[in-house]
This record gives structure tokens, C-alpha cells and sequence, in this order.
């Protein structure tokens, strides 16, 4: 599997993926925690996080704008610069960076709203592979519910309202997250990505990632940064 | 049927796209836009319905490029997919409606240039393929063509060196006059190469606007009159059509469809033949086979290949 290049800088760099309501930003800053108390230099960066590109798509996304295709450009260019500006930045500094989703994000999203699979893989040719991901696997049934007690309802483009699956915002979630999560299994062999069984205890789960990110972390700096 | 490079975008439907796709290609200064501007309302004396586009000039992305290319932030790949998604928004928004109510679409510059822009900044070039391989292929594509020594002084005594024109992202220094020599070469280099592989036709652009005009003039008139290069319905759209209304099952790349599927072509027409989409795969192969593990175009910070 070359489907991006394996990066040679010195920090190292772990994400999480799911959909909304898996836990994982839960268990991504667990994780951070820990590394800054290991003594580690640790940076978080944020999708959708590049101011130059996060205002357009902010418009897109509000004016209902975007098809398919351009929702996935769009957020392929800001993911760009975040690449170039922040991650590989970060990466050759010697840091550990942590990703609250990364490209399968894309990939499963895309995908589910009609996109080529192999092209959209292609595009994001340009990013690093990551030193470790992790796939929270829940049941919808399961997010949906934390989804609801955390907010009123769901966000037109997370609810794939843009594909006209239909016009109930809770069917339509349902239908394409489903689809997102069938994308995301067939990852998990494609890309060697750490499946987590998500309706385990939190602190399960946990020592499930910390166990495998200490195997990773072998030669990385440890900065002795203060905590 | 009209066809891509590559990939149909979803939704998108490429039967009974009549109208005519005309791009005229050319670097900085060249003098497109004068002549864009002399096109239209000659076609429109004729009774064309004319739309006449451009890059950067999307509702979702234009000004927001504009924005960054002030600030001079943008990376080399950020600034190829904020491009992309510029055309993206044009051809669904206009260029694919246009040719539907059968206007003539006179595009100011098309993925050509934002490939050889990329491609001078050291962007891998199967990358740079496949992130524009949505585009349609045009009717004919008119490249104004000149050599840096000619093209100098129409840029220095009309509107002056232009940071991005200059190059100056790549070539740091002082002297904008280097600087733009230097990228200005690269560049027609790579327009050059282009030229061959998309069969570009090549208009001398160092003479004066009006022999210019009427060359392309001509070349026009024969497009328009030609029969069109992707006909109107045949009976195995039907059949190409297919992985576009379910892309998300299609496994095998749209590429391999409807390879040799444009008529023959008279022989005075040698803008026709488009490179057959298997032939466009072998490239792309081949390309990646010269450079494992090259899919990362860039390292971003430094520019150097990170395999």
C-alpha cells in the first residue's frame, strides 16, 4: 500500500476518525494529556482550522453553495494548507501532533456524496501517512443519541440534507452516515488503521491507544516541555 | 456526448452539452483578454450566444484567491486545489449550463494554465492531472504563444511585473526583471509540452493584435462550422452514462470509458484529437513508476520530493 508518502521527520503524528458523537476527541484529548505529562512536545491540530480557507467554506456551507464536488475541493485545499503549514512544520520540528480527523474523514464523506473513490484518494496524494490512527466504531443508534443530548438537531451538510436522500434531517443523517461508516470500515484493512470498540468504558479504550501510541513513540523527542 | 479527462463529477450530466467550449491559453500579458474581448461581440453579431469565464472568477472561491494571493500565503498545493475548486464552481454553475442552452463558452485561460503554473512550482505532474481530470475536454483550445523576449516589453509598459506573474514565490529577489525572465521561460516551457500533449492549436502571438484576431478568427469559424466534436446523443451513452448515476459503486476508473470515441476528424482540424483517456492512464502510470512513492508532490516547507 503506497498510496501517500511515509514521512522521515522526526515527530510523529496520530489521529482519530469516527463520526460525530464516537467519542474520539474525547479519547484524542485524553491521549494529549498524557503525552504532555510523558514529557512530550504535543501540538493539536484542528481540521477545518486554516483561517485563509475556513471563511469561504464557512459561506459555502451557510449559503448552501457547495455541491458534492466543491465541498470536497474546498475542504481538500484548506486540509492543504494545513499541511503545509502547520502539520509538516510541526512534523520536522520533532513534535507529536495529534489530528481530530484527518484525510479518511474525507475520504469516507466524499465518497458517501458520490465522489470516485480512487480520484479522491489521489488528491490527497500530498498527505503524510500518519505514525497511528484510530477508528472509534459505534453503532448510530449510540451517536445519534449523544449527538441529540449534546445539541438541538443535526447540521445540514453532516446530515447530507445536500444530497436530497430527504427533506427529514433525521433520516437523512442516518442514510448518510450509515454510508460514511460502511466508507470507513473498508479503510480500516485498506490504510492498517486501529479499529476501537467505542461503547467500551472510556478508560478501555484509552489504555488501548496508550498501549499502542508508547510502541510508536520509541526514538521521539521528549522535550520536557513544562505541563 | 461530452467527455472529461477523467472523473464525472457526480450529478453531472455530459449528454446534449451542444454548445461550443473554446479556450484561449496563453501566459501572462499575452494579450488573451484583448482578444476575448474582440471575439465576443463578433460572434454575437452572428447570432452566437456567447459566455466568456476566466479563473479566479468563481461566486464560491474567486475573491477569496485573490484575498490570499495579496498575503502571498498560500502553499503550492493549497493554492493548486484553492484553483480547483474555483474551476470546480464555474463548471457546474456556468460552463456546463452554458453549453446545455448551447452557448458558445469562450474561457479565458482552462486547467492548462493552472497545470503548467503547478507544474513549474514542482507539483507532481500524475497529481496535478488527476486533480483537474473533471475538467471537459473543450472543442479546441487556442494557444497564444510567445517568447519571453517579445512578451517583456508588452508587460513592462502596459501594467508593470506582477509579483505571481514574476514568479517571485519561487525566484526570492530583488530584481523583479530576473525573476520574471527566469519563471516566464519555465513556464512557456511547460506550456510548450502541454501544447503537444493536449494538442493545443498554437497561434503566433508576437505580431499585432489584429492578425492575431483574425487568425483566431478563422479558427473559430471552422470550429463553429465543423461538426461537433462530441455529438449530440449517440446509442452507447446510455451505456457511458451509467457509473454516473451511481459513482460512488464505480470501481473501476471512469478513464477506461468511451476511449476512442470522437469522430475522425478532417485533417485541417488539428485541434480535434484529444489524447485517448487510456493514454492519459499509461502516462499517469508511467509517471508514477519513475518516481516511487512520488504521489507526495512536495515536501511543503522545503520543496524537495519526501518519499
Amino acid at each position: 500500500m503506497k498510496r501517500y508518502g511515509e514521512h522521515r521527520f522526526a515527530g510523529k503524528l496520530f489521529v482519530v476518525e469516527g463520526i460525530d458523537g464516537s467519542g474520539k476527541s474525547t479519547q484524542l484529548m485524553l491521549l494529549h494529556q498524557w503525552l504532555q505529562a510523558e514529557g512530550y512536545g504535543t501540538v493539536f491540530s484542528e481540521w477545518n482550522s486554516s483561517p485563509l480557507v475556513r471563511d469561504i467554506t464557512k459561506r459555502g456551507k451557510k449559503k448552501h453553495m457547495l455541491t458534492p464536488a466543491t465541498f470536497c475541493l474546498i475542504h481538500a485545499t484548506d486540509f492543504a494548507d494545513r499541511m503545509e503549514h502547520n502539520i509538516i512544520p510541526l512534523l520536522k520540528a520533532g513534535a507529536v501532533v495529534l489530528c481530530d480527523r484527518y484525510i479518511y474523514t474525507a475520504f469516507a464523506r466524499d465518497v458517501a456524496r458520490g465522489m470516485d473513490s480512487k480520484w479522491v484518494r489521489e488528491l490527497y496524494g500530498f498527505a503524510v501517512k500518519p505514525t497511528g490512527a484510530f477508528y472509534f466504531r459505534v453503532p448510530l443508534e449510540v451517536a445519534m443519541r449523544r449527538l441529540l443530548d449534546a445539541r438541538d438537531g443535526f447540521k445540514f451538510y453532516e446530515a447530507g440534507m445536500d444530497l436530497g436522500l430527504s427533506g427529514d434531517p433525521e433520516v437523512s443523517f442516518r442514510l448518510f452516515q450509515s454510508h460514511i461508516i460502511d466508507e470507513y470500515e473498508k479503510m480500516v484493512p485498506e490504510y492498517d488503521i486501529t479499529g476501537v470498540d467505542a461503547t467500551l468504558p472510556i478508560e478501555a479504550q484509552q489504555a488501548q491507544m496508550r498501549q499502542l501510541v508508547k510502541t510508536k513513540l520509541a526514538q521521539a523527542k521528549r522535550l520536557r516541555v513544562a505541563p | 456526448m461530452r467527455e472529461t479527462y477523467g472523473v464525472v463529477l457526480p450529478g453531472m450530466n455530459l449528454t446534449d452539452l451542444t454548445g461550443r467550449l473554446i479556450v484561449i491559453e496563453g501566459t501572462d500579458g499575452v494579450g488573451r483578454t484583448t482578444q476575448i474581448n474582440l471575439l465576443k461581440p463578433w460572434l454575437e453579431q452572428q447570432g452566437r450566444a456567447v459566455l466568456v469565464t476566466g479563473m479566479t472568477r468563481s461566486s464560491l472561491a474567486g475573491k477569496g484567491i485573490k484575498q490570499a494571493k495579496e498575503g502571498h500565503t498560500l502553499g503550492r498545493v493549497t493554492l493548486s486545489l484553492f484553483y480547483s475548486t474555483d474551476f470546480a464552481d464555474r463548471l457546474e454553475n456556468e460552463i456546463v449550463p452554458a453549453l446545455r442552452a448551447g452557448f458558445v463558452v469562450l474561457t479565458d485561460r482552462y486547467t492548462y494554465s493552472l497545470m503548467a503554473r503547478a507544474l513549474v512550482r514542482g507539483i507532481d505532474p500524475a497529481w496535478i492531472r488527476n486533480a483537474y481530470s473533471f475538467a471537459l475536454k473543450p472543442d479546441v483550445v487556442f494557444y497564444l504563444r510567445i517568447g519571453v523576449d517579445d512578451l517583456i516589453p508588452r508587460v513592462v509598459f502596459s501594467r508593470g511585473f506582477d509579483y505571481w506573474e514574476s514568479g517571485m514565490d519561487l525566484h526570492p529577489s530583488e530584481d523583479m526583471y530576473e525573476s520574471f525572465r527566469k519563471y516566464q521561460t519555465d513556464l512557456l516551457k511547460q506550456f510548450d509540452v502541454l501544447a503537444e500533449e493536449y494538442r493545443f492549436e498554437v497561434i503566433d502571438a508576437s505580431t499585432d493584435v489584429r492578425a492575431i484576431f483574425d487568425l483566431l478568427r478563422d479558427g473559430v469559424s471552422r470550429v463553429l462550422t465543423a461538426e461537433p466534436l462530441f455529438a449530440a446523443s449517440k446509442p452507447q451513452a446510455a451505456e457511458e452514462a451509467a457509473p454516473e448515476t451511481a459513482p460512488q459503486l464505480a470501481e473501476a476508473s471512469p478513464t477506461a470509458s468511451s476511449a476512442s470515441e470522437a469522430p475522425p476528424q478532417a485533417p485541417e482540424t488539428p485541434a480535434a484529437p484529444q489524447p485517448t483517456p487510456r493514454a492519459a492512464e499509461a502516462h499517469r502510470a508511467s509517471a508514477a513508476e519513475e518516481k516511487p512513492g512520488a504521489k507526495v508532490l512536495v515536501n511543503a516547507a522545503e520543496g524537495e520530493p519526501s518519499t
